[in-house]
């Protein structure tokens, strides 16, 4: 009997109001002020009208002086225009670690790491009350919504120790961040007795760009200027172009996304059901189209395929910082006689920001600086439909085989930085990883040797410090966060609250809540005498010398954490 | 390089140059120097004693000691060494008394229980991950009377109730589906039993009927689900058992080597 296929209900735009609280005259206040008194309501989609983009992906939020809006390193999914009072951004250099929820970076010192050996066996999870006193300059409070605001307790003092500068009614700020998906750069926080401001997320600002012509190109300009710029100039393709060419660069990129920005929720649903389709997923590029630039990743993943039967069969996955297209179009400039389409499709997996240098640019400013030597090779013949020749995007494939390969893709474990495979082959299932991940952390592994596998690889349920971390997506107080730039993702128990974000935005089920309890083994109670739950998961030992516990304590090399994004080093490690 | 190809090939090489320089020094110095027994059975001691503290570094995850895969290279190729190490301080010969008799077979045990371990460490492991799933070994009991339920459910419970299935189930099934079993058929990776009862299905299955083939089909794929099970449980606890024979052989291994280092050093007359 064949299988009964799962069918689930396939989410919908506007199925879910950004704020269900929006009501009419919120919106026609909204339509009266800048920028949306400015638009033409009918440059809009007919199904994504200007008033229901206003209703359903915005929301009027107000905060009281000194409360925090965004925090700097974040990653956020909206924008947010002043409607009235005034917020600060703090200059660099930013505010301390601890007034934005975060515990300083740094290893156990040598005493504390000592005192393990002779220290009493704790209750796990168990934390004494001194520990979790947070820092005495933020303090926390629930607003009429019940969300939770975290606030700077001491403003005149901030405000006299920290350069910032002040935005008013009219100003947007995080549209970068949402557009991109990188960090926030800045923190923010409300100066006024209170500050009303509209906060746009991210599907609504894509559609107010796409059919407003004054907001693209503001957007755009702001784009170009703060991020495209820096961006550029680090890109190994162009480093043999002047300041003058870079420039004109900029001014042809032009730059797009693809996907859902809250991908991991729908990828969640949708896996749980088994029905995670390729074919499903946005192209990019089209196998056969015309080569119309060079695809920069920004953010995100992206799958290149090619048709196979009534299919399509994944050659390999790009993330930030991968190229496609040059070989085609490189080929085209050498060759103009023998023009070639593109030879593979590009398709969005989740949420994917690209740069597209257009053909035209490469030709006239790229491709002529470019040495000879630093040219891909002309394609010919079989290079023209490859699947197994030598090829930047074939060559992961060739590499780990295909079928791991199509694993790794459709669970989308090439997010993690820091993945942790185990080898089946050469693991004799000791638990020694679990047991050291134990020691290390109040005696509660934060890891299940267990997970999807593949062939003779598994991919246990461990945090795997994703290139996209969705699970810093929306925490209330920054607890979770990352070390560094693009360090690991750590909690910080303090000023965890528990409120679960985190846990329920990971697509990879990496997170758990549990309930902590005192020095004495007994669960803390919060004033309503329900047990406090705190949010914890893999933090790769950061404050451990040596690495990451599970992975030293592997006596047969079968455990590895690995950037899955780069499949040479698993290739290697397969093969070693 | 391959990475274990290279560890093997410099601890092989190691192994003998260390081995050679042993008997080496043992041939120009053994009768020559006045304490020589002293000086290989410290040295062999020595040895065992690092051999033992790799127990400590596992219990230590938090000290940055190195990682266990080197320790584990070095435990495993001075467990090599010792061997000649032993036999040095033996001078080639069986020990006579009872006290080093019984010193001896401890030693003995010890190193045959390593390279068991290191035998079953490498074979089993490949095994595991072809068949059966991949489970935890604490889960184990729990799936299997998850499975015993499903059985007793589609054989006892089923509607309508069939008494053939029920009595086959009962006399012919049931016991397979009882516990963990058939260990060493599993050790040594023999099919027999499973075989034995697939084909007792296979010969019951032409006296049934459209609907109750229809439950037999069930019944047999939790047979081969159980029989998974079981392979992963035999295969799995063999690798955690030889590891209760190794540590506690390795301990009386080293309290009856510290009563003959205290032995000879009150009677060291008789250690030349």
């Amino acid at each position: 009997m064949p299988p009964t296929p799962a069918i689930v209900e396939r989410p919908q735009r506007w199925d879910a109001a950004f704020d269900p609280n929006m009501t009419d005259a919120d919106v026609d206040r909204l339509l009266a002020i800048d920028p949306f008194n400015g638009m033409a309501p009918e440059n809009f989609p007919k199904r994504t009208p200007l008033r229901e983009i206003l209703r359903h992906d915005t929301s009027i939020r107000r905060y009281r002086k000194g409360e925090i809006i965004v925090r700097q390193g974040d990653y956020g999914t909206s924008a947010f225009l002043i409607l009235s009072g005034a917020t600060r951004v703090v200059l660099k250099p930013d505010l301390p670690l601890s007034l934005l929820g975060r515990q300083s970076p740094g290893k156990k010192g040598i005493f504390r790491t000592l005192a393990q050996l002779w220290s009493p066996l704790r209750p796990p999870e168990s934390f004494s009350r001194n520990r979790l006193q947070q820092d005495r300059g933020v303090g926390a409070r629930a607003n009429e919504n019940n969300e939770v605001r975290v606030f700077l307790q001491d403003l005149p003092r901030v405000l006299d120790q920290h350069r910032t500068e002040e935005m008013i009614a009219g100003d947007v700020f995080g549209e970068i961040a949402a557009l991109s998906r990188m960090p926030r750069t800045s923190t923010i926080f409300a100066s006024s007795d209170t500050a009303e401001l509209l906060e746009i997320r991210w599907q609504g600002l894509r559609d107010l760009m796409r059919s407003d012509d004054q907001l693209r190109q503001h957007i755009n300009r702001v784009y170009r200027e703060r991020a495209l710029a820096s961006y550029l100039r680090a890109t190994p393709l162009f480093r043999h172009l002047s300041k003058e060419q870079l420039a004109q660069l900029a001014e042809q990129v032009e730059f797009a996304t693809y996907g859902d920005y809250d991908w991991s929720g729908e990828y969640k649903r949708l896996a749980q059901a088994g029905s995670v389709r390729p074919e499903k997923e946005p192209v990019i590029v089209q196998e056969g189209d015309y080569p119309n630039g060079v695809v920069l990743l920004r953010a995100g993943f992206a799958r290149v395929s090619r048709k196979f039967a009534s299919g399509e069969r994944t050659l390999n996955y790009l993330g930030a910082g991968h190229l496609f297209g040059l070989p085609e179009i490189a080929h085209n400039f050498q060759k103009p006689q023998e023009l070639i389409d593109s030879r593979y499709t590009l398709r969005a997996i989740g949420y994917t920001h690209i740069l597209i240098v257009p053909t035209r640019a490469m030709e006239q400013i790229v491709l002529p600086s470019l040495p000879k030597s630093e040219f891909p090779p002309p394609l010919s013949g079989a290079d023209k439909a490859p699947d197994v020749v030598e090829d930047p995007h074939t060559a992961g494939r060739e590499r780990i085989g295909a079928d791991t390969l199509e694993f790794l893709t459709t669970n989308r474990f090439f997010n993690g930085t820091a993945t942790m495979v185990i080898d089946l082959d050469r693991c004799t299932r000791c638990d020694d990883c679990v047991r050291a991940c134990a020691s290390t952390h109040d005696n509660n592994p934060r890891f299940l040797r267990h997970g999807p596998s593949s062939g003779r690889i598994m991919i246990a349920n461990a945090c795997m410090h994703c290139a996209d971390p969705v699970c810093m997506i929306g925490c209330p107080t920054g607890a979770i966060h990352r070390e560094s730039f693009a360090g690991q993702v750590v909690i910080n128990p303090v000023t965890c609250i528990g409120c679960k974000a985190c846990a329920n935005n990971c697509p990879y089920e990496a997170i758990r809540m549990v309930d902590i309890r005192d020095s004495n083994g007994e669960f803390m109670l919060g004033e309503d005498l329900k047990p406090i739950s705190k949010a914890t998961k893999c933090d790769l030992c950061v404050e451990n010398y040596g690495g990451p516990a599970c992975q030293r304590a592997c006596p047969h090399g079968a455990l590895e954490r690995m950037n899955l994004n780069d499949l040479d080093s698993l290739a290697d490690w397969m093969k070693r | 390089m391959k990475r274990f190809r290279g560890q093997f090939l410099l601890g092989t090489f190691l192994l003998l140059v260390a081995s050679v320089l042993a008997i080496m020094a043992h041939r120009r110095w053994s009768g020559v120097l006045p304490a020589y027994a002293y000086l290989s059975g410290w040295v062999l001691f020595g040895a065992m004693v690092l051999l033992t503290i790799y127990n400590a570094r596992k219990k230590l995850p938090f000290l940055p000691l190195g990682s266990s895969e080197t320790w584990l290279q070095i435990h495993v190729y001075v467990g090599f060494f010792t061997v000649v190490l032993f036999l040095i301080h033996l001078n080639f010969h069986v020990p006579t008394g009872w006290f080093e008799g019984t010193l001896a077979w401890l030693y003995l045990l010890v190193t045959g229980s390593g390279v068991a371990g290191l035998f079953l460490s490498r074979v089993l492991p490949r095994r595991l991950a072809t068949r059966g799933g991949e489970v935890i070994y604490e889960k184990i009991p729990a799936l299997r009377y998850s499975i015993r339920q499903q059985a007793e459910a589609l054989a006892l419970g089923g509607e309508p109730k069939s008494p053939a299935i029920a009595e086959f189930y009962t006399q012919q099934l049931s016991p397979f589906l009882a516990g963990p079993g058939r260990f060493w058929s599993h050790l040594v990776e023999s099919r027999r039993p499973l075989n034995a009862v697939m084909t007792e299905i296979e010969e019951f299955r032409r006296y049934l009927n459209e609907g109750e083939r229809g439950t037999l089909e069930k019944l047999r794929e939790l047979i081969r689900t159980k029989d998974g099970l079981d392979y992963h449980y035999a295969l799995q606890k063999t690798l955690k058992l030889w590891l209760f024979v190794h540590l506690p052989l390795t301990y009386s291994l080293m309290i009856f080597s510290l009563v003959h280092i205290v032995l000879v050093f009150a009677f060291s007359a008789g250690a030349k």
